[in-house]
């Protein structure tokens, strides 16, 4: 299977990352050669493996989650004080006109 | 190997040093060897001097334990209240979180000693180190060679003696195949078994923090510190209370030997574990034969379910509340794309892509769905291997560590260095790699011990009968802290 120049681009506006024509035509072979490698888990193994159709997540105990309860939160000031905060915000160029 | 923890801190607790000179000695020798080795990114010297002066307190107060007073380094990764976190990228730089990683505040609740933060690939994502921003950090045993990665700085300190220990994150293999690489002991938990809070996410149902050490002793007694269930991060689970125990008795021990995991691997990293498991018969452990044919496929899959979760967890830097933000922007949109543009290092951009790639509409089912049910028979048939023994042997690398540059131009070629690690963390299986000899040219090769889910003890066990032995040396680098 080949990546399209388009496809890329499109990957890219969605990763919000930005690659130029010339980044792109060298991007795309190593791009496809990761797919490629990514495509043997097509390879037929032994044992069961496509008979099993519940897929579990393991990030996630239902059973366990807790009380959706309001604590204390972090300080403005610690919050902000990786950026330069204007007044406890985070400054952004003006999204409504 | 030795327990330097044990031997640091039986000299602390019977006031032949106090943790304030201890502190002084690593940091002479961090400033001799850094400049070289590059293990460290930054130095939190003003920090292990406090954090040296509350120690020596609890030492007087009689209410030290194992880890009181002793110096030590967290990867990059791990969340530290006021001090540089950067996960080595450049999209990070001048970040100081606002909080403390779960492992770093019951560490410092124990009087522990933060000389810095070290060195990595940027975002946990190599084999080598060297996609970090600062470069990569060197191996103490050959400065010619790589460390590992992605925990390579933690390697590198350790073995180098700039550091009595360290905590990485294994992803895929990152604490082991460094430690491997290096010469010294890396450990990846249980999945669960270990807080992740505050660790800086790459792949959340893989990722893991663990001890890298200089012997199997001090691996226990770092992962008993930091173990245990953390409402913080409800991935974590409850693990045995009391101390790990650790006998080294391996009479009637039932040693797994998966051939899969051998396939391809060179003549010299075949032998040397040989040797390692017919001492292990001597002493009356017995080799089992077992096989796992969804093995072949755990390295794509673990590509696939890794870069599919890093897309969405690398989502978050946007510029806008920490961290570099590009300037020369039209809207919030452009300063978002052009802050991770500029920002992320070339690896990490693959990896998004790949990522958004398998999650995109089209190609969910053929990659990420179907990664997701591979990774489920992975689990099981690895389980079933364990109906038959208790603890599998394999090699921790399919090679020693590689020369600096070697694996520049070809990502598929360094993404084969992890097919024997990967395995583990996507069954979240508990792992060791402790040394096993060396290859034709001197370099480490490392020896993985793998054991049932929670069975997290007698990994470690197992493992110890290798340090009592003699079976198992760490590198032997000439400088830094002698203890």
């Amino acid at each position: 299977m080949s990546v399209t120049q388009k496809e890329i681009k499109t990957l890219a506006r969605l990763s919000r990352l930005e690659f130029s024509d010339g980044e792109i035509e060298k991007f795309a072979p190593e791009f496809e050669e990761i797919i490629e490698f990514a495509n043997k888990i097509n390879e037929q193994v032994e044992g069961d493996t496509g008979s099993i159709r519940e897929v579990v997540s393991r990030t996630v105990k239902w059973e366990d989650l807790r009380e959706d309860e309001v604590k204390e939160s972090l300080p403005n000031e610690k919050i902000t004080s990786n950026v330069q905060a204007e007044g406890g915000y985070f400054p952004v160029r003006r999204v409504v006109k | 190997m030795k327990s330097v923890i044990s031997i640091l801190s039986s000299k602390l607790r019977s006031g032949e040093i106090t943790s304030a000179q201890l502190t002084e000695q690593y940091i002479k020798e961090i400033e001799k060897h850094n400049p070289t080795l590059n293990a460290y990114v930054h130095l939190t010297f003003d920090e292990a001097r406090a954090n040296a002066a509350a120690a020596d307190k609890l030492i007087k107060e009689g209410k030290a334990t194992a880890l009181t007073g002793i110096p030590f380094t967290l990867k990059d990764n791990i969340a530290t209240d006021g001090l540089p976190t950067t996960c080595c990228s450049k999209i990070l730089q001048g970040l100081k979180p606002y909080y403390d990683a779960t492992v770093w505040s019951k560490l410092k609740a124990q009087g522990a000693v933060l000389l810095g933060k070290t060195n990595m690939d940027e975002f946990a994502m190599g084999s080598t180190s060297e996609s970090s921003y600062f470069g990569a950090p060197l191996n103490p045993v050959d400065t010619t060679k790589v460390t590992g990665g992605s925990s390579g700085g933690v390697a590198a300190a350790v073995c180098a003696n700039i550091a009595a220990y360290g905590l990485g994150s294994d992803t895929g293999g990152s604490i082991r195949q460094p430690a491997s690489f290096c010469g010294i002991v890396g450990f990846k938990p249980t999945y669960g078994a270990v807080s992740r809070y505050g660790l800086i996410a790459y792949g959340s149902s893989l990722d893991q923090i663990g001890p890298m050490t200089q012997s199997v002793t001090d691996a226990a007694i770092v992962y008993d510190a930091i173990r245990g269930e953390d409402k913080a991060d409800g991935t974590s689970v409850p693990t045995p209370d009391g101390k790990t125990v650790l006998n080294g008795d391996v009479k009637g021990l039932k040693i797994g030997i998966a051939e899969e995991y051998f396939d391809g691997v060179p003549s010299d990293i075949k032998s040397a574990i040989d040797g390692m498991v017919a001492a292990y018969e001597r002493a009356g452990a017995q080799v089992v034969k077992v096989s796992i044919p969804a093995l072949k496929l755990a390295l794509p899959v673990y590509y696939i379910i890794a870069c599919a979760e890093a897309s969405s967890n690398l989502g978050r830097y946007d510029g806008i509340r920490y961290g570099f933000r590009a300037t020369g922007y039209t809207s919030v949109d452009d300063m978002i794309t052009k802050t991770r543009t500029e920002g992320f290092g070339k690896e990490v951009k693959k990896r998004i892509m790949l990522g958004t790639y398998v999650l995109s509409s089209g190609y969910f089912d053929a990659y990420y769905k179907k990664a997701c049910l591979i990774r489920k028979a992975v689990e099981s048939q690895m389980a079933e291997a364990f109906e038959k023994c208790d603890v599998l042997f394999a090699p921790t690398a399919p090679n020693t560590a590689f020369p600096l540059g070697y694996s520049g131009g070809n990502a598929v070629q360094t993404y084969l260095s992890d097919v024997c690690t990967v395995p583990v963390n996507i069954a979240g299986l508990p792992a060791i790699s402790i040394p096993c000899g060396t290859d034709k040219g001197g370099m480490p090769i490392g020896v993985q011990i793998i054991g049932k889910k929670f069975d997290d003890s007698r990994v470690l066990d197992v493992a110890y009968f290798a340090e009592i032995s003699g079976l198992s040396e760490t590198a032997d680098f000439k400088g830094g802290v002698r203890v």
